[in-house]
């Protein structure tokens, strides 16, 4: 052996430590890679938007996509969309999980005969099978599917007219069908009416659920905030009632809520529409209408079949007559009844009398639209030929028949009949288990499409994302199938691929300026009206079943019908109302439930004609006594997220399919189904489900949480020193006496920010800097937040933006249960001032504090406060959290040892630990592309919460920098302020007191969550004014 | 002069007599392994196994193994670090604060009390580790310099605790160290083999000289004054990990004086639920005696009316402080969902000890067998109560919440009882249990006095 040198042993030494070093790498080498070609418009670590339009529902927002690198990581709304103007609802927000789903299909897949399973397949051998099985006998094949937007519809068209095709069905499960045929009736024009709320100064909701699952959520989010903006109106501005059988979130936000019997909305609409004729509203066409169809209109009737007092009817319809600008929204998919269409027409009836047709109530001249063709009826006639085996080939797109129809109707049992089911489809659901061969196609992000959401406006749809799997569009798949057919269907198809179609369809627009702009956004044409009020006549729907409370199946707020339950974000964030994640409830009263003897959590067995299902109860103060109401949207039995496969527990469905218990049967005026049909016999079962619930009580305890203020004890305040500011808010249980400065209703409830507070800050902050370096210089910035309790619905779409935004992980059901949830944006909700009582022995959470007939609804979203004197710094021991210079209460998670005292001594509860390593290893492949590469990915074991989005003030500073000035006001927008739909929520630099969060702070609404506490946050709280109920 | 002739006594080849009675009696405990012994041992080792494997299927993956419920971040690991640093007090309060008070009633206990301290002190410290998120990132709490320049928070609370901790388990293992010398001498004399060596090696060339004595007891008073402050500062820092939050129920300068006494009760307690099958197994009556028991039982009375006035207290302060969330925590701490928590607690701590107001029950051996342990598990469930129902009711009421631990808590929680027994049983075999030197001393002492009195 040659004797060691020194250059030997350095060799030796740096050899074996790299190879130790490379023995400790993972088997898994992700490389950097720069581009050999960079593309022109990218910049690496600089965002790419592109302008696009989201396809989750049939609103059409506008979208603008936020892409890093070719990957879109966040959607925000476009603010020249004249529907969202820039702001989006939580379904939207979290649609992103769509691109990157685990359900998603790799390629082709083809039923295998003999094991059952699906195998891939080729795509060449795939459209050729789908043309053989349909070129045998054209007529015997069939389409069927929901909206695949505008131009693909038109495609879809042509080539059923190419091919011959037996038929095209269009089904949608909330359709607006009623409406269509109802707007037919009364005004001769089969057209969607539109309408306008911020025009309104009184609003009836009869259940459209305007705020929620309405018929343009966001766009009327924003323009009931706006037509309430109590800064602009001192009167109060709108006032919003509703009318319907639960608290339901619109119902939270209204001022005023009729409890009626669901199915009874016509005959109180032709009842408010008597009185308010009676008052004087409608002129000469009211005279003719009160001996027509309102002669048989009394108010005492229809108070008897709404189940509510005479002298509210009479009061409200009044009061119709004298507003300036009243406005009625038609009954949801809720309340479609057998007798739907009559309650419609009653509805636009009404809208006639007060004078909003025209103004408030838009009728547009139609386009043809697939959605404007959906029809059940048709679906029907489809099922039954295909029970008659008078279908060979059913291809089905864009929709999941299989989940989302009645079991009652045997879609199913009529498939066997069926000869061959093809599904295009993107990820894997109910209809795709039964389907012979299923045609992968791209997510939305990943593909070409347009839609035309209502007159005038059209949405492109443009691709930001390179297919991650082997897909293709629908359209392109079915110009395969065309090419496949021979020469004769080819020359009746578009040549060229589906993107040269929707060029074509587009051509006589400016497509770049277009492709720039999301769309084209022209108002829609008015409708010629022909008003005739002779065919409306409200009756009860009669109501099949035997039991004896009414089945209310309403749509879930983030689920939607059922599409939303793959996406584990929205499963994850809680229902607004009842806080319930991850499973289906069956809402009942306090007395129902007294007299089933159960309580929360104890399962139901809930049964009616159609079927039968279990589910959890969830008892509450705001729901009618004959009424039980379970959400759609759960219940699959496919899916990671959507069914329990996620959980190792593959085909178990999660919660209940409430569809299932509901038969078949339609609207008699329009064919539209009828989700109101059943009465449901309920029993207890004694069994009893932990719900995952993410709200422990409704009752504050007059704690200072979700202030409220009323109408007159802010204005008395806003008028004179001295004046009683004290108002009946929650103030008393602090102990604070009348300061007697009178400045505004809340005030003692409320510390404004002080630039004095910063110099202790600031001394504060040096006991905490490193070996006692004092901070260098003083910033420019203090972050504040402000955030308006009388503009927030609760609507949940900051929770998701917040979400995406920060990579906050989904934590799933079984965590849910133990409220491990890692949301740093949380919305309480409050009834009333509630009061310290003194609950015993109970383990469950608390009773609902909901009284029927009465809303005081607060909603108080709840996210870290930046406190100026933060109770988690100083118990931190290893300063993983501390007080930066800018006022932030900053997190480091390297430092993070998992303590876990900043959180047991936070008094609002909003950090979150991680208890496991969620992102790593319960989020499946490829859901990981969607992370923002702005932010840390937190490992388990280490506290995490709200930083106002750390990084979107970073990346401010440095644009700001590059101009060499401070980040100007309105620069940074947290996501949660983003995508406000009411514009709830203010960001900015407190110092600057010219800035808009400055100018909100300084509002008499103003207060801090937990003042006592003398916490100092940085978010100061509008306090929500309570406007009282609507007088005549 | 004792101090020779005791230093004769302990030559192997002594005459019989009181001194080698003394011997033979207390290093008979060392000797022999029965089976019931090794049954014991095994037990406890299986726990501690099993604790251990949970321990590390916990750190792969993560603390969600726990029942932890938000708002509940602290669930049984901190609740039983309270415990055990509890139990750690007795020791030295029995060696260092009694023998300064020249309590001479110490000698039969003062051994056993040390030892269990030493061991606590270990058990504790280890749930430090177990309860953090981040277990390999945990030395970021010591201060030293580093070249992440990363320091320490010196007001956190649990920074405090760091240092509180590590002190007392340096002052305990180097006091009871120093205590053992004398008699890791007598058994390095009477050893063979393994034995022989390890004990050589222990006794630092211990003879026995006057000299020698005359440092030694000079090194256990100093130590015992430098340790009495100690007692006191430990279980206040520990207090103060929850006084000085803001969290209503934790909130409270009654803390410290509180945790103290209560840890004095518990460290008591468990003396005697340790120290009374002992006795009978190996027959100590001899030496451990009804004036040790009535002694020791006058003193849990105390302390339990110390810590019963504490808990009257917390509940009189919620009341008068007019403060609702703090009432509110307190109300739902008796009649809430923990109800059965805090009147366990109230029982075992408050309600039972007040046997001990009757003379023959201080002597009752069974009755101060089942009282001290019921004052343990009373002790354990004051914690819970502190801790959980606390945590369970802050100033938010939408996110209250509620705790169940889990069995992998539970198992840890297990284990930690496996631990401290199996050190116990380890160091019975190894040293005595009780201070032979002090024994003798006071044997002597005794007889010196007998005789002038005659």
């Amino acid at each position: 052996m040659p004797e060691l040198h020194r250059r030997n042993f350095l060799k030796l030494a740096g050899a074996s430590a790299g190879a130790t070093a490379a023995a400790g790498c993972s088997d898994h080498v992700e490389k950097l890679i720069p581009y050999v070609v960079q593309p022109e418009e990218i910049t690496p670590g600089n965002p790419v938007i592109y302008a696009s339009t989201c396809t989750e529902c049939s609103v059409g927002c506008g979208l603008h996509v936020k892409t890093r690198e070719g990957r879109p990581i966040k959607l925000e709304g476009n603010p020249q969309h004249p529907i969202n103007a820039g702001r989006l609802c939580a379904r939207a927000q979290a649609s992103i999980e769509r691109s990157f789903s685990p359900d998603r299909f790799h390629g082709p897949m083809q039923r295998d005969p003999a094991s059952g399973a699906l195998r891939p397949i080729g795509w060449d051998e795939a459209l050729s099978q789908v043309a053989e099985a349909l070129g045998r006998n054209p007529a015997r094949a069939h389409l069927l599917g929901g909206d695949p937007g505008d131009s693909a519809s038109r495609l879809l068209d042509r080539f059923a007219e190419a091919t011959g095709l037996g038929g095209r069905t269009i089904y949608q499960p909330f359709s607006s069908e009623v409406l269509l045929a109802a707007s037919e009736r009364v005004f001769g024009v089969r057209s969607e009416p539109l309408f306008n709320i911020e025009a309104a100064d009184l609003v009836l909701d009869f259940g459209a659920e305007m705020l929620d699952t309405g018929p343009s959520p966001v766009e009327h989010q924003r323009q009931w905030a706006a037509a309430r903006d109590i800064a602009a109106k001192p009167g109060g501005g709108a006032r919003l009632v509703y009318a319907g059988a639960r608290l339901s979130l619109t119902a939270s936000s209204s001022d005023e809520w009729l409890p009626i019997r669901p199915g009874s909305e016509g005959m109180l609409a032709l009842a408010l529409a008597r009185v308010a004729i009676e008052s004087g509203a409608g002129g000469a066409l009211g005279l003719g209408l009160l001996n027509g169809p309102l002669a048989a209109a009394g108010v005492p009737a229809a108070a008897k079949s709404c189940g509510i007092p005479a002298a509210d009817i009479t009061r409200l319809g009044r009061a119709l007559a004298q507003a300036g600008a009243a406005v009625a929204l038609p009954p949801g998919a809720a309340v479609t009844s057998r007798r739907a269409i009559d309650a419609n027409a009653a509805v636009l009836l009404l809208n006639q009398v007060i004078g909003a047709i025209g103004t408030r109530v838009q009728i547009p001249v139609p386009e043809r639209s697939a959605r404007s063709r959906a029809s059940f009826q048709s679906l029907l006639e489809l099922v039954q030929s295909m029970q008659e085996g008078r279908v060979d080939l059913l291809l089905v797109h864009d929709s999941n028949p299989a989940y989302s129809l009645p079991k009652a109707l045997g879609f199913e049992s009529a498939l066997s009949r069926v000869g061959m089911l093809v599904c295009f489809a993107s990820a894997a659901n109910e209809t795709t288990a039964l389907a012979d061969l299923v045609l992968p196609t791209p997510a939305p992000l990943e593909a070409w499409g347009d839609v035309r959401p209502r007159p005038g406006l059209r949405g492109l749809v443009q691709p930001t994302l390179r297919p991650l799997h082997n897909t293709r569009h629908l359209g392109d798949a079915l110009l395969g199938i065309g090419r496949a057919l021979g020469e004769q269907a080819q020359a009746q198809l578009p040549g060229g691929d589906f993107l040269a179609w929707l060029k074509q369809q587009w051509s006589g627009a400016d497509w770049r300026a277009a492709l720039q702009r999301g769309g084209i956004y022209e108002s829609p044409r008015p409708a010629a009206l022909r008003f005739d009020g002779s065919n409306i006549a409200a009756i009860e729907p009669d109501l099949t079943g035997s039991g004896n409370l009414t089945l209310l199946a309403f749509p879930h707020s983030l689920l939607g019908d059922g599409s939303g339950a793959a996406l584990p974000l929205l499963q994850e964030i809680p229902d607004p109302i009842t806080a319930v994640a991850w499973e289906s409830w069956a809402e009942i009263s306090l007395s129902t439930a007294e007299r089933l003897g159960v309580e929360l959590g104890d399962v139901l067995r809930v049964t009616t004609s159609a079927g039968s299902v279990e589910l959890a109860a969830f008892p509450r103060g705001g729901i009618r006594d004959d009424v039980i109401a379970i959400p759609t949207g759960q219940g699959h039995s496919q899916g990671h997220f959507a069914s329990k496969a996620g959980q190792g527990l593959a085909g178990t469905p999660r919660g209940v399919n409430v569809v299932d218990l509901l038969p078949p049967l339609v609207d008699h005026g329009s064919g539209g189904f009828a989700w109101l049909i059943e009465n449901a016999e309920v029993a207890r079962t004694g069994r009893h489900r932990r719900l995952p619930l993410a709200q422990w009580s409704d009752n504050k305890r007059g704690r200072q949480l979700g202030e409220a203020v009323t109408l007159g004890a802010l204005a008395a305040g806003a008028k004179a020193d001295g004046a009683d500011g004290h108002g009946d808010h929650g103030a008393k249980a602090n102990g604070h006496g009348g300061h007697g400065d009178g400045h505004g209703a809340v005030h003692e409830i409320r510390e404004p920010y002080n630039p004095a507070d910063d110099a202790a800050d600031a001394q504060y902050r040096d006991t905490f800097h490193e070996r006692g370096e004092a901070v260098a210089k003083e910033s420019p910035y203090r972050w504040g937040m402000t955030v308006d309790l009388d503009r927030c619905t609760g609507c949940s779409a900051c929770i998701a933006a917040c979400y995406v935004e920060n990579n906050i992980p989904r934590v799933g059901e079984d965590e849910s249960r133990l409220v491990r949830q890692m949301a740093w944006l949380r919305i309480d909700r409050w009834v009333g001032e509630g009061e310290a009582t003194l609950e015993t022995g109970r383990v469950h959470p608390a009773r609902s504090r909901e009284r029927l007939g009465q809303v005081d609804i607060r909603n108080s979203p709840m996210m870290c406060q930046q406190c100026g004197a933060a109770p988690c710094e100083p118990v931190c021991p290893v300063i993983a959290t501390y007080h930066n210079e800018e006022g932030l209460n900053a997190m480091v998670y390297n430092r993070c040892i998992g303590t876990r005292y900043c959180a047991n001594n936070c008094p609002y509860k909003v950090r979150r630990f991680n208890y496991f390593d969620h992102q790593l290893t319960k989020w499946p492949e490829p859901m990981e592309l969607a992370l923002n590469p702005d932010v840390t990915v937190r490992g388990q074991g280490v506290m995490e919460k709200c930083t106002f989005c750390v990084q979107r003030i970073q990346s401010a500073r440095q644009n700001a920098a590059a101009r060499g000035e401070n980040i100007a006001d309105g620069e940074v927008q947290t996501a949660c302020q983003q995508t406000c739909p009411a514009n709830a929520i203010h960001f900015g630099n407190l110092r600057d007191e010219n800035s808009e969060v400055s100018q909100q702070a300084d509002s008499p609404r103003g207060y801090h969550a937990l003042h006592v506490l003398n916490t100092r946050p940085a978010v100061t709280y509008l306090a929500k004014v309570r406007r009282g109920e609507v007088k005549s | 002069m004792p101090a020779m002739s005791l230093a004769g006594a302990m030559r192997p080849a002594d005459p019989p007599g009181a001194d080698s009675q003394v011997n033979r009696d207390l290093l008979r405990v060392m000797e022999g392994i029965s089976p019931g012994y090794l049954l014991l041992l095994a037990a406890t080792v299986l726990s501690v196994v099993a604790a251990g494997g949970v321990w590390i299927w916990q750190v792969y993956l993560g603390l969600g193994v726990g029942g932890y419920a938000h708002p509940i971040f602290w669930g049984v690991y901190i609740v039983t670090f309270v415990f055990w640093v509890g139990i750690a007090h007795a020791g030295t309060l029995i060696s260092a604060i009694l023998y300064l008070f020249r309590a001479k009633w110490r000698n039969a206990i003062n051994r056993s009390a040390e030892a269990m301290t030493v061991f606590a002190v270990l058990t504790a410290a280890q749930f430090l580790g177990i309860h953090v998120g981040r277990i390999w990132k945990s030395y970021f709490i010591l201060p030293y310099p580093n070249q992440r320049g990363l320091w320490v928070n010196f007001r956190s609370p649990l920074e405090w605790d760091t240092f509180a901790i590590s002190t007392y388990a340096t002052i305990s293992i180097v006091f009871f160290f120093i205590g053992l010398l004398p008699d890791i001498a007598i058994a390095r004399d009477r050893a063979r083999g393994l034995r022989k060596l390890l004990y050589t090696a222990l006794a630092l060339g211990w003879q026995g000289t006057a000299r020698q004595w005359k440092s030694h007891s000079r090194a256990v008073l100093h130590l015992s004054g430098l340790a009495t402050p100690l007692v006191l500062s430990v279980h206040s820092v520990v207090s103060w990990d929850f006084a000085m939050s803001i969290v209503p129920g934790w909130h409270a300068t009654i803390f410290a004086p509180y945790f103290v006494a209560g840890a004095i009760f518990s460290g008591f307690a468990m003396v005697l639920t340790v120290m009374i099958p002992v006795r009978r197994i190996y027959g100590l009556e001899a030496y451990i005696t009804d004036y040790h028991f009535e002694n020791m039982t006058r003193f849990l009375l105390l302390t339990s009316w110390i810590v019963g006035y504490a808990y009257g207290f917390e509940y009189f302060v919620a009341w008068y402080s007019g403060v609702e969330a703090e009432q509110t925590a307190f109300w739902l701490r008796a009649f809430g969902p923990y109800w059965f928590s805090t009147w366990t607690m109230v029982f075992c701590n408050v309600i039972a000890p007040q046997l001990f107001w009757f003379k023959r029950l201080r002597t009752h051996v069974p009755t101060i067998f089942v009282v001290s342990t019921l004052i343990n598990i009373g002790m354990w469930f004051e914690r819970y109560v502190i801790i959980i129902t606390s945590l369970g009711r802050e100033y938010d009421p939408a996110v209250w919440g509620i705790y169940t631990p889990t069995w992998a808590e539970l198992t840890i929680f297990a284990g930690s009882f496996g631990f401290f027994a199996m050190l116990f049983l380890l160091f019975m075999k190894l040293f005595p249990v009780i201070a032979i030197s002090e024994v003798k001393e006071l044997v002597i002492h005794e007889r010196a006095h007998s005789g002038e009195a005659h």
